[in-house]
């Protein structure tokens, strides 16, 4: 079974809503217990509602920062975790061939997917030997500590992290941050009042009467 | 002497190896990596990205880390 701590569950699912769009990232693992993830970790990533991709060199500079961080490879990049929109997780052909390609080669991986309304899939691959497939179950395990919830730092983590790019429908494929999008503010009711300003300003209406 | 080593690949390393004078980034990649694809891997030297024949040197840091991970619902 892939286990999550209670905090690293909180932090995803703040990651997966607090924007709207996927976000991905690596689960971290403590060494004596690599299907037990204490953390989840953003790498600097471009995404649109229904698609994420890493940035290289970001990927890179966790490798790094983890290794400084005395961690062991099997324990933060091995379990790929990334959310889906809607309600399917189920694996699409683009996860299926970066699951291949970039976790082919080492020993064993996961692939965890996150749907928007809770549904999960997660599937371990052993690539050594005849190699095999394995779906497994995800749980929250409540036995080793753990610590509260950060949305402040998890905020800073997203923010710095996730750039949304705007549909392929829509001709602009500039990146921003999400949350900086005047479409993502709140509405209010200034639009009116501006209105009535410029309606009330007589070199505004000439004409009109 | 030794360089740092980080590679994705396998059961994951990330420990000194001992490598002989002269040995480039290139040759290190083909000891270590064998049959996979140089355009699959983020190859980088203290950091930053090199050349493929750049000569290593002593207490380097080399990472092979992977490239174009991405997902997508459809």
């Amino acid at each position: 079974m892939l286990r999550f701590s209670p905090t690293a569950w909180a932090k995803l699912l703040f990651l997966r809503d607090y924007g709207k769009t996927e976000v991905g990232g690596f689960g971290i693992a403590p060494r004596d217990d690599l299907l037990y993830l204490e953390d989840v970790q953003l790498v600097r990533q471009t995404c649109s509602w229904a698609h994420v991709a890493f940035d290289d060199e970001s990927v890179a500079d966790f490798f790094d920062q983890q290794v400084d961080a005395a961690r062991h490879p099997e324990q933060f990049a091995r379990v790929w975790v990334h959310t889906h929109p809607g309600d399917c997780p189920r694996p699409s052909q683009v996860d299926e061939d970066t699951f291949s390609r970039v976790f082919g080669r080492s020993a064993w991986a996961v692939m965890f997917i996150l749907a928007y309304e809770g549904q999960t899939y997660a599937r371990l691959r052993f690539n050594d030997g005849p190699g095999a497939d394995l779906k497994v179950a995800v749980g929250l395990d409540y036995s080793r500590p753990f610590g509260g919830c950060d949305h402040e730092a998890w905020k800073q983590e997203y923010l710095s992290n996730v750039q949304a790019q705007q549909p392929i429908r829509i001709t602009s494929t500039a990146t921003e941050p999400v949350v900086e999008s005047p479409f993502d503010e709140e509405p209010t009711d200034e639009w009116l009042d501006n209105w009535f300003d410029y309606a009330e300003d007589d070199d505004n209406v000439k004409g009109l009467h | 002497m030794k360089v740092l080593l980080i590679n994705h690949d396998g059961g994951g390393f990330a420990d000194y190896v001992e490598i002989v004078d002269g040995t480039t980034v290139a040759q290190l990649f083909e000891q270590q990596v064998g049959s996979g694809r140089a355009s699959d891997y983020l190859i980088r030297v203290n950091r930053q990205p090199c050349p493929a024949d750049q000569v290593l040197q002593e207490g380097d840091r080399v990472s092979f880390t992977p490239t174009k991970i991405e997902g997508a619902l459809r």
